[in-house]
């Protein structure tokens, strides 16, 4: 179903734009929330073909892991950490949107560069939105300064990652997609864990005061 | 079925080893017990690189596991490596507890990861499937990531939060890059299930869509490049080797940085089969090895910790093994050589450095003049090692690199070389310059120290190997880094034509 598909995906690239545009830190967070369930929605709409068990289940744990759990985490982290509400980016939020538009050219020239060999007929944003979706979470990675603002820029680009391998990709294997969730889910979970000692031994979060290590 | 058994039991052993020692008390017992279950995993690995050299590539789970030369050649390299890693873990960690510096949790939490990474890393080369590849690939970053902060400090937590960030985000990358190769095998294949399987690509190279290849190689390398410390992707490594207990610096720097690039080398005779796509991958390992080199180069002039210098050093023996696999045929060989050579000798730097760091208190170069003199064993080893580094001859690495110059010059690549004898030669008055008054400063008024019986052999064992194989090289390691190099260019794969031969 192109039509739902390519709705699916301006959803998407609408929720990066506001990724990049937000300065609290709670609708940040929900902001990917969001994207984590638009991809659920995505992962069946691309299956309605040929709905399985299997994408059924696979739909709903992506879900609940990129929906609901990562939210709930990242929140008591930023609880127990006691961070500041804002974002504080290392850039101003204008020049965030300026990247954006960048952005957003540089994934439409890619996506008119790379057509999908089949089955992509009628849906040409999705490789556009995919990799504007990675950009956009390696950009929020490098601009902004707290830990937890960058564990969501790393789910932000695996979300692009995601979207395009449901596409356009479809039915690798159950085992490699479980074992792909089940990777993000443990780095995500990792850098939880790291964010907490981080936390305890500096007193704070703030990347940018990570600079012991040089040269 | 022996062939099931033994690739089953190579997964299961090290995670196995490491839970069971984690259980026993006191700290001496779990490092025995991690010891012993290393052992009897590296002993199995000898056994199925003895069979697969033997007989052939063994399979099993449907082709989803399989142990063809090129893999079985890097797990005799990696069983080398861990285990010697984790003999060292007992001098170590040894002196940690008489200072008191390891409680019984950290030693648990370190049978724990260092079993588990061992598996992880086991995985990534016995897959045959791609994507369970990226599995393991990524499950070795994040098990080792906690093995870095061992000893928690605000440096070595800052080291942990580069690491887990930066090679997940690349190892990203390698994924995109996975499904790209997917997206291009997409027509070829009517069932999509078996599509990742690497027999399958290689056996349909010929069909894959070119611009889709290309585009997945270049994340592809971007990311398994990340984690293999190939610059300008090599940011995290030297904070990450720099903070690591000894054994788990040496571990990194011995095997898993070439975990990643055999990750690369997977991929590319499949890439370079693909229509239009001959040159591709190799041109693109060309420059990203000598960019590495050059870079290591630039960083090694400059630095004071030692760690840090051995971290660059990997940076640079990358950076040659992937100028080597661009070369094709003889260039390869040389690369696969280099590879078995630089982890030994990196191995045993981190060794020396890790005990001389704990006999000093710092990593300083400064303040740890006159090595020689206060150990003489790890003296020897840290000198040794570095020369050994810098290709001095008659070390094997010296041989290897020789190799591999004859190879380029053979191919015509003059600017390949001149770039990298420059690099070489920055690295070779580098070091040297570092590690003349390293070895024969005055020490400091420091006791002279004694090294026990394993250490001894830590030391002489590394060193008499590299000794050995840059005087002369056994008929079976030839045989089998050439079984490896066929995998490699196609020659003697499973299936497929042959694609990028000789010379280059």
């Amino acid at each position: 179903m192109p039509v739902f598909i390519e709705m699916l995906m301006i959803v998407l690239i609408l929720l990066d734009v506001v990724l990049l545009g937000v300065s609290r830190l709670g609708a940040f967070v929900r902001a990917v929330a969001v994207q984590g369930v638009v991809l659920g929605a995505l992962t069946l709409v691309a299956n309605s073909g040929n709905l399985t068990l299997r994408i059924a289940a696979l739909a709903a744990v992506s879900m609940a892991v990129k929906g609901f759990l990562f939210p709930v985490m990242l929140e008591r982290a930023m609880r127990g950490a006691g961070v500041r509400r804002e974002i504080e980016p290392f850039v101003s939020f204008v020049t965030s949107m300026a990247a954006c538009i960048v952005m957003l050219g540089v994934s439409l020239f890619l996506g008119w560069r790379l057509p999908l060999p089949d089955g992509g007929a009628g849906m040409p944003l999705v490789v556009p939105a995919a990799i504007l979706t990675m950009l956009t979470g390696l950009f929020i990675l490098v601009t902004r300064k707290k830990a937890v603002t960058q564990v969501v820029g790393y789910l932000t680009f695996e979300n692009g990652i995601y979207a395009f391998g449901v596409v356009a990709v479809g039915e690798v294997n159950a085992i490699i997609e479980f074992g792909v969730l089940l990777d993000v889910f443990v780095a995500v979970f990792a850098m939880g864990i790291a964010i907490y000692q981080i936390n305890r031994e500096f007193d704070h979060i703030d990347t940018d005061h990570l600079s012991m290590l040089k040269g | 079925m022996e062939e099931a058994l033994l690739l089953w039991s190579l997964l299961a052993i090290p995670a196995l080893a490491g839970a069971g020692s984690a259980a026993l008390r006191p700290q001496k017992a779990m490092l025995a017990a991690l010891i012993a279950g290393v052992g009897a995993w590296s002993a199995a690995a000898a056994l199925a690189c003895v069979l697969v050299f033997g007989r052939g590539p063994a399979e099993t789970a449907f082709g989803w596991l399989r142990l063809d030369a090129l893999s079985a050649y890097h797990l005799a390299v990696m069983a080398l490596i861990c285990f010697l890693s984790t003999c060292y873990a007992w001098p170590y960690f040894g002196e940690e507890l008489r200072r008191g510096r390891l409680s019984s949790r950290q030693a648990g939490k370190f049978c724990l990861l260092w079993g588990g990474s061992i598996s992880a890393m086991t995985l990534v080369l016995v897959s045959n499937n791609l994507g369970i590849m990226w599995v393991g690939v990524e499950a070795t970053t994040l098990l080792t990531a906690f093995l870095i902060c061992l000893h928690r400090s605000k440096p070595s937590l800052e080291a942990t939060w580069k690491y887990i960030l930066i090679c997940s985000v690349g190892v990203g990358f390698a994924f995109m890059g996975t499904l790209l190769l997917a997206v291009s095998a997409k027509g070829v294949r009517t069932d999509p299930t078996d599509a990742l399987l690497w027999t399958n690509l290689v056996a349909e190279a010929g069909k894959l869509d070119p611009i889709w290849v290309k585009a997945a190689f270049v994340f592809l390398l971007v990311g398994y490049g990340t984690k293999a410390g190939l610059a300008p992707m090599h940011n995290w490594l030297p904070d990450a080797h720099s903070q690591a207990p000894a054994p788990v610096s040496a571990v990194f720097s011995g095997f898993m940085l070439n975990a990643a690039l055999y990750c690369v080398m997977r991929h590319v005779p499949v890439i370079e089969a693909a229509p239009g796509c001959e040159g591709f991958a190799t041109g693109l390992l060309k420059v990203f090895g000598i960019f590495s080199i050059l870079v290591a180069a630039a960083f090694i002039v400059f630095q004071r910790d030692l760690k840090r210098l051995l971290a660059y050093h990997s940076v640079e023996h990358i950076g040659i093994i992937s100028l080597g696999l661009s070369l094709g045929g003889a260039g390869a060989f040389a690369a696969l050589f280099h590879t078995l050579n630089h982890s030994l000798c990196k191995t045993l730097s981190f060794f020396a450095a890790g005990r001389l760091g704990q006999i000093f208190g710092t990593h300083d170069m400064e303040a740890m003049r006159g090595a020689l003199k206060v150990s003489p064993l790890w003296g020897t080893g840290i000198f040794a090692g570095v020369l050994a580094l810098i290709g001095v001859a008659p070390f094997a690495l010296f041989m290897s690199e020789f190799q591999l110059v004859k190879a380029a010059a053979d191919g015509g690549s003059a600017v390949s070389i001149i770039l990298f004898l420059v690099g070489g030669s920055v690295v070779f008055l580098a070091a040297l310059g570092h590690a003349i008054p390293l070895a024969w400063g005055d020490g400091g008024g420091r006791e002279k120290q004694k090294a026990g019986a394993m250490e001894l052999a830590l030391v002489s064992l590394p060193l008499a190997l590299l000794l050995v194989l840059g005087l002369w090289m056994p008929e079976s390691l030839e045989a089998a880094i050439t079984g490896a190099v066929g995998v490699l260019t196609g020659a003697g794969g499973a299936a497929g034509p042959p694609v990028w031969g000789a010379g280059g």
